[in-house]
Protein backbone atom coordinates (compact mmCIF):
# COMPACT_ATOMS: atom_id res chain seq x y z
CA UNK A 1 0.00 0.00 0.00
CA UNK A 2 0.91 3.27 -0.47
CA UNK A 3 2.16 5.88 2.08
CA UNK A 4 -0.27 8.67 2.79
CA UNK A 5 1.49 11.61 1.85
CA UNK A 6 0.05 14.94 3.95
CA UNK A 7 1.88 17.87 1.78
CA UNK A 8 -1.02 18.13 -0.80
CA UNK A 9 -4.60 18.54 0.23
CA UNK A 10 -7.13 16.98 -1.94
CA UNK A 11 -8.37 20.22 -2.58
CA UNK A 12 -4.62 21.55 -3.71
CA UNK A 13 -4.36 18.67 -6.11
CA UNK A 14 -7.58 19.30 -7.47
CA UNK A 15 -6.84 23.06 -8.30
CA UNK A 16 -3.70 21.94 -9.82
CA UNK A 17 -5.23 20.05 -12.47
CA UNK A 18 -7.26 22.65 -13.12
CA UNK A 19 -4.51 25.13 -13.37
CA UNK A 20 -6.23 27.31 -10.50
CA UNK A 21 -2.49 27.15 -7.96
CA UNK A 22 -0.66 29.93 -8.18
CA UNK A 23 2.63 29.51 -10.49
CA UNK A 24 5.09 28.54 -7.97
CA UNK A 25 2.93 26.08 -5.76
CA UNK A 26 1.98 24.79 -9.28
CA UNK A 27 5.62 24.02 -10.29
CA UNK A 28 6.23 22.46 -6.94
CA UNK A 29 3.12 20.17 -6.77
CA UNK A 30 4.54 19.35 -10.05
CA UNK A 31 7.78 18.59 -8.82
CA UNK A 32 6.71 16.39 -5.99
CA UNK A 33 3.91 14.27 -7.57
CA UNK A 34 6.48 12.72 -10.05
CA UNK A 35 7.99 11.43 -7.07
CA UNK A 36 5.62 11.01 -5.01
CA UNK A 37 3.00 8.09 -5.74
CA UNK A 38 0.75 8.70 -2.91
CA UNK A 39 -0.08 12.14 -4.77
CA UNK A 40 0.68 10.93 -8.23
CA UNK A 41 -2.01 8.18 -7.69
CA UNK A 42 -4.11 11.11 -6.93
CA UNK A 43 -3.10 13.55 -9.60
CA UNK A 44 -3.92 10.67 -11.98
CA UNK A 45 -7.33 9.60 -10.76
CA UNK A 46 -8.52 13.92 -10.58
CA UNK A 47 -6.76 14.25 -14.35
CA UNK A 48 -8.72 11.12 -15.77
CA UNK A 49 -11.91 12.22 -14.56
CA UNK A 50 -10.81 15.73 -16.05
CA UNK A 51 -10.25 14.82 -19.36
CA UNK A 52 -13.30 12.89 -19.36
CA UNK A 53 -14.89 15.70 -18.23
CA UNK A 54 -13.40 17.60 -20.91
CA UNK A 55 -14.16 15.39 -23.63
CA UNK A 56 -17.92 15.31 -22.95
CA UNK A 57 -17.57 19.18 -22.77
CA UNK A 58 -15.73 19.40 -26.39
CA UNK A 59 -18.24 17.28 -27.83
CA UNK A 60 -20.69 19.14 -30.31
CA UNK A 61 -23.93 19.30 -29.18
CA UNK A 62 -27.22 18.12 -30.93
CA UNK A 63 -28.44 20.30 -33.12
CA UNK A 64 -32.17 20.75 -32.93
CA UNK A 65 -33.75 22.29 -35.58
CA UNK A 66 -36.93 24.14 -33.71
CA UNK A 67 -37.88 24.89 -37.30
CA UNK A 68 -37.81 21.94 -38.98
CA UNK A 69 -39.08 20.37 -36.58
CA UNK A 70 -42.00 22.73 -35.88
CA UNK A 71 -42.85 22.13 -40.31
CA UNK A 72 -43.04 18.37 -39.20
CA UNK A 73 -45.65 19.17 -36.56
CA UNK A 74 -47.18 21.14 -38.48
CA UNK A 75 -47.75 18.46 -41.57
CA UNK A 76 -48.46 15.26 -39.07
CA UNK A 77 -51.06 17.46 -37.89
CA UNK A 78 -52.56 18.36 -40.86
CA UNK A 79 -52.11 14.25 -42.33
CA UNK A 80 -54.17 13.34 -39.30
CA UNK A 81 -57.10 15.78 -39.83
CA UNK A 82 -57.24 14.72 -42.89
CA UNK A 83 -57.40 11.36 -41.82
CA UNK A 84 -59.95 11.95 -39.80
CA UNK A 85 -62.25 13.72 -41.56
CA UNK A 86 -61.18 10.68 -44.02
CA UNK A 87 -62.43 8.25 -41.41
CA UNK A 88 -65.55 10.71 -40.49
CA UNK A 89 -66.73 11.07 -43.61
CA UNK A 90 -65.06 8.30 -45.33
CA UNK A 91 -67.67 6.23 -46.35
CA UNK A 92 -69.16 9.72 -48.27
CA UNK A 93 -65.63 10.69 -49.33
CA UNK A 94 -64.96 9.86 -53.02
CA UNK A 95 -67.69 8.68 -55.13
CA UNK A 96 -70.31 9.69 -52.86
CA UNK A 97 -72.96 9.89 -55.53
CA UNK A 98 -72.21 6.12 -56.35
CA UNK A 99 -72.19 5.48 -52.76
CA UNK A 100 -75.79 7.44 -52.10
CA UNK A 101 -77.30 5.00 -54.81
CA UNK A 102 -76.09 1.86 -53.68
CA UNK A 103 -77.16 2.48 -50.32
CA UNK A 104 -80.84 3.80 -51.87
CA UNK A 105 -80.85 0.68 -54.03
CA UNK A 106 -80.51 -1.62 -51.42
CA UNK A 107 -83.18 0.34 -48.91
CA UNK A 108 -85.12 0.03 -51.74
CA UNK A 109 -84.50 -3.72 -52.61
CA UNK A 110 -85.21 -4.19 -48.85
CA UNK A 111 -88.36 -2.71 -48.74
CA UNK A 112 -89.46 -4.13 -51.86
CA UNK A 113 -88.49 -7.49 -50.77
CA UNK A 114 -90.27 -7.15 -47.53
CA UNK A 115 -93.41 -5.88 -49.15
CA UNK A 116 -93.45 -8.77 -50.81
CA UNK A 117 -94.11 -7.51 -54.31
CA UNK A 118 -90.64 -7.12 -56.28
CA UNK A 119 -89.83 -10.82 -55.89
CA UNK A 120 -93.01 -12.83 -55.77
CA UNK A 121 -93.75 -13.59 -59.08
CA UNK A 122 -94.02 -17.14 -58.55
CA UNK A 123 -96.98 -16.70 -55.78
CA UNK A 124 -101.00 -17.67 -56.81
CA UNK A 125 -102.63 -15.46 -58.03
CA UNK A 126 -105.06 -15.21 -55.10
CA UNK A 127 -104.75 -16.68 -51.69
CA UNK A 128 -107.36 -17.83 -50.03
CA UNK A 129 -107.85 -16.29 -46.75
CA UNK A 130 -111.54 -18.35 -45.53
CA UNK A 131 -114.43 -19.89 -47.36
CA UNK A 132 -117.97 -19.99 -46.08
CA UNK A 133 -120.81 -21.81 -47.49
CA UNK A 134 -123.79 -24.40 -47.44
CA UNK A 135 -122.31 -26.46 -50.22
CA UNK A 136 -120.28 -30.09 -49.39
CA UNK A 137 -117.64 -29.34 -51.32
CA UNK A 138 -115.53 -26.81 -51.91
CA UNK A 139 -112.43 -27.39 -54.08
CA UNK A 140 -109.31 -24.86 -53.84
CA UNK A 141 -107.21 -24.82 -57.24
CA UNK A 142 -104.23 -23.46 -58.69
CA UNK A 143 -103.18 -24.26 -62.10
CA UNK A 144 -99.23 -25.18 -63.00
CA UNK A 145 -98.27 -22.37 -65.24
CA UNK A 146 -99.88 -19.33 -64.40
CA UNK A 147 -100.11 -20.41 -60.69
CA UNK A 148 -103.80 -19.19 -61.16
CA UNK A 149 -106.20 -19.54 -58.19
CA UNK A 150 -109.79 -21.22 -59.19
CA UNK A 151 -112.34 -22.23 -56.01
CA UNK A 152 -114.65 -24.34 -57.29
CA UNK A 153 -118.16 -25.54 -55.26
CA UNK A 154 -120.66 -27.70 -56.00
CA UNK A 155 -124.27 -26.99 -55.79
CA UNK A 156 -125.80 -30.39 -55.68
CA UNK B 1 -64.23 10.46 -69.00
CA UNK B 2 -64.25 11.25 -65.58
CA UNK B 3 -66.54 14.26 -65.90
CA UNK B 4 -68.44 11.60 -68.02
CA UNK B 5 -68.86 8.84 -65.36
CA UNK B 6 -69.42 11.83 -62.82
CA UNK B 7 -72.79 12.83 -64.72
CA UNK B 8 -74.06 9.49 -65.01
CA UNK B 9 -73.28 8.54 -61.25
CA UNK B 10 -75.16 11.91 -60.43
CA UNK B 11 -78.37 10.81 -62.84
CA UNK B 12 -78.32 8.01 -61.02
CA UNK B 13 -77.89 8.82 -57.84
CA UNK B 14 -80.82 11.76 -58.64
CA UNK B 15 -83.03 8.99 -60.11
CA UNK B 16 -82.76 6.85 -57.32
CA UNK B 17 -83.36 9.16 -54.34
CA UNK B 18 -86.85 10.16 -56.58
CA UNK B 19 -87.60 6.67 -56.52
CA UNK B 20 -86.62 6.24 -52.95
CA UNK B 21 -88.74 9.47 -52.51
CA UNK B 22 -91.81 7.89 -54.10
CA UNK B 23 -91.59 4.71 -52.39
CA UNK B 24 -91.61 5.95 -49.10
CA UNK B 25 -94.59 8.67 -49.72
CA UNK B 26 -96.22 6.08 -51.58
CA UNK B 27 -99.24 5.90 -48.45
CA UNK B 28 -99.44 9.61 -48.41
CA UNK B 29 -100.50 9.39 -52.15
CA UNK B 30 -101.80 6.10 -51.90
CA UNK B 31 -104.63 4.58 -54.90
CA UNK B 32 -107.85 3.93 -52.98
CA UNK B 33 -109.93 2.89 -56.05
CA UNK B 34 -109.70 -0.75 -57.61
CA UNK B 35 -111.12 -1.24 -60.84
CA UNK B 36 -112.81 -4.80 -60.31
CA UNK B 37 -113.95 -6.61 -63.51
CA UNK B 38 -116.13 -9.42 -63.70
CA UNK B 39 -116.25 -11.96 -66.18
CA UNK B 40 -119.50 -14.26 -65.96
CA UNK B 41 -118.72 -17.55 -68.11
CA UNK B 42 -120.84 -20.62 -69.24
CA UNK B 43 -118.66 -23.38 -69.41
CA UNK B 44 -120.22 -26.74 -70.98
CA UNK B 45 -118.94 -29.84 -72.79
CA UNK B 46 -121.45 -29.01 -76.02
CA UNK B 47 -119.77 -28.53 -79.49
CA UNK B 48 -115.94 -26.54 -79.32
CA UNK B 49 -115.96 -22.65 -78.82
CA UNK B 50 -114.26 -20.34 -77.16
CA UNK B 51 -115.43 -16.63 -76.85
CA UNK B 52 -112.83 -14.67 -78.75
CA UNK B 53 -112.78 -12.20 -75.52
CA UNK B 54 -111.54 -15.02 -72.95
CA UNK B 55 -109.31 -15.83 -75.21
CA UNK B 56 -106.48 -14.67 -72.33
CA UNK B 57 -108.37 -16.26 -69.82
CA UNK B 58 -109.03 -19.72 -70.93
CA UNK B 59 -106.00 -21.39 -71.60
CA UNK B 60 -105.55 -21.64 -67.78
CA UNK B 61 -108.67 -22.97 -67.30
CA UNK B 62 -108.86 -25.57 -69.97
CA UNK B 63 -105.65 -27.06 -67.85
CA UNK B 64 -108.16 -27.79 -65.18
CA UNK B 65 -111.92 -28.10 -66.36
CA UNK B 66 -112.85 -30.65 -69.24
CA UNK B 67 -115.08 -28.25 -70.99
CA UNK B 68 -115.39 -27.80 -74.42
CA UNK B 69 -117.18 -24.86 -74.64
CA UNK B 70 -116.64 -21.44 -72.94
CA UNK B 71 -119.24 -18.06 -73.57
CA UNK B 72 -118.75 -14.88 -72.31
CA UNK B 73 -122.56 -14.13 -70.43
CA UNK B 74 -121.47 -10.96 -68.85
CA UNK B 75 -118.42 -8.45 -68.80
CA UNK B 76 -119.02 -6.11 -66.01
CA UNK B 77 -116.71 -3.57 -64.70
CA UNK B 78 -116.50 -1.52 -61.69
CA UNK B 79 -114.29 1.03 -59.81
CA UNK B 80 -114.52 0.48 -56.71
CA UNK B 81 -113.29 2.51 -53.53
CA UNK B 82 -112.56 0.59 -50.08
CA UNK B 83 -115.19 -1.29 -48.99
CA UNK B 84 -117.76 -0.37 -51.59
CA UNK B 85 -120.20 -3.11 -52.59
CA UNK B 86 -119.90 -3.95 -56.26
CA UNK B 87 -122.92 -6.37 -57.22
CA UNK B 88 -123.28 -8.50 -60.72
CA UNK B 89 -126.42 -9.70 -61.51
CA UNK B 90 -125.90 -13.45 -62.45
CA UNK B 91 -128.38 -15.73 -64.04
CA UNK B 92 -130.43 -18.05 -61.85
CA UNK B 93 -131.66 -15.22 -59.84
CA UNK B 94 -127.88 -15.35 -58.13
CA UNK B 95 -126.10 -12.25 -57.51
CA UNK B 96 -122.47 -11.84 -57.01
CA UNK B 97 -121.28 -8.84 -54.32
CA UNK B 98 -117.48 -8.57 -54.79
CA UNK B 99 -115.43 -5.84 -51.77
CA UNK B 100 -112.47 -5.12 -51.81
CA UNK B 101 -111.77 -3.78 -47.89
CA UNK B 102 -108.22 -3.04 -48.37
CA UNK B 103 -104.53 -3.63 -49.45
CA UNK B 104 -102.21 -6.57 -47.53
CA UNK B 105 -98.42 -5.63 -48.81
CA UNK B 106 -99.44 -5.75 -52.91
CA UNK B 107 -102.52 -7.89 -52.47
CA UNK B 108 -106.34 -6.74 -53.09
CA UNK B 109 -108.14 -7.90 -50.19
CA UNK B 110 -111.26 -9.29 -51.29
CA UNK B 111 -114.70 -10.05 -49.57
CA UNK B 112 -116.73 -11.86 -51.96
CA UNK B 113 -120.32 -13.52 -52.09
CA UNK B 114 -122.60 -15.03 -54.00
CA UNK B 115 -126.34 -15.54 -53.19
CA UNK B 116 -129.36 -17.17 -54.07
CA UNK B 117 -132.69 -15.52 -53.80
CA UNK B 118 -131.33 -13.48 -51.47
CA UNK B 119 -129.56 -15.67 -49.21
CA UNK B 120 -125.73 -16.08 -49.11
CA UNK B 121 -124.94 -19.44 -50.47
CA UNK B 122 -121.13 -19.00 -50.65
CA UNK B 123 -118.66 -16.41 -49.31
CA UNK B 124 -114.94 -16.47 -49.50
CA UNK B 125 -111.84 -13.89 -47.90
CA UNK B 126 -109.15 -13.38 -50.68
CA UNK B 127 -105.64 -11.76 -51.11
CA UNK B 128 -105.77 -11.02 -55.07
CA UNK B 129 -102.59 -10.01 -56.38
CA UNK B 130 -103.19 -6.52 -57.82
CA UNK B 131 -103.82 -6.97 -61.83
CA UNK B 132 -104.71 -10.63 -61.67
CA UNK B 133 -107.51 -12.59 -61.19
CA UNK B 134 -109.64 -15.53 -59.53
CA UNK B 135 -112.11 -17.96 -60.55
CA UNK B 136 -114.81 -18.98 -58.74
CA UNK B 137 -117.11 -21.51 -60.19
CA UNK B 138 -119.19 -24.09 -59.73
CA UNK B 139 -123.15 -22.87 -60.08
CA UNK B 140 -125.11 -25.08 -62.77
CA UNK B 141 -126.91 -23.30 -65.04
CA UNK B 142 -128.59 -24.72 -68.56
CA UNK B 143 -126.33 -27.39 -68.69
CA UNK B 144 -123.33 -26.20 -67.91
CA UNK B 145 -121.73 -24.17 -65.22
CA UNK B 146 -120.85 -20.95 -64.67
CA UNK B 147 -117.70 -19.79 -64.01
CA UNK B 148 -116.77 -16.16 -62.13
CA UNK B 149 -113.41 -14.30 -63.53
CA UNK B 150 -112.84 -11.68 -60.85
CA UNK B 151 -109.95 -9.72 -61.50
CA UNK B 152 -108.55 -6.98 -59.49
CA UNK B 153 -106.43 -3.59 -60.58
CA UNK B 154 -105.53 -0.76 -58.16
CA UNK B 155 -105.85 2.49 -59.75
Amino acid sequence: MKKQCTKYTLEEISRFIDNELPQDQHAALAKHHVHCPYCNQIVEQYQSITDVYKEHLNRIPLEIDTLKIKEKFGQTLKNSKKKSKGSMFGFFGKYIYLKLASITAIVMIGLYTFQGGFFDPSGPSAIVKSVDTDFASVMIIETQKEKHTIIWFSET
Amino acid sequence: MVHFIETIIKTISIFTGLSCFCLFTQPAFAKNQVLTDVKVIHASTGPAHIDPRLKGNISELKSVFKYTSYRLIKDQKMKLNFNQKGRVILPGKRTLVVIPSDMNGRRIRYQINIHRNNHPVFQTQVLLKNNCSITIGGPQFKNGTLLFNISGSLQ
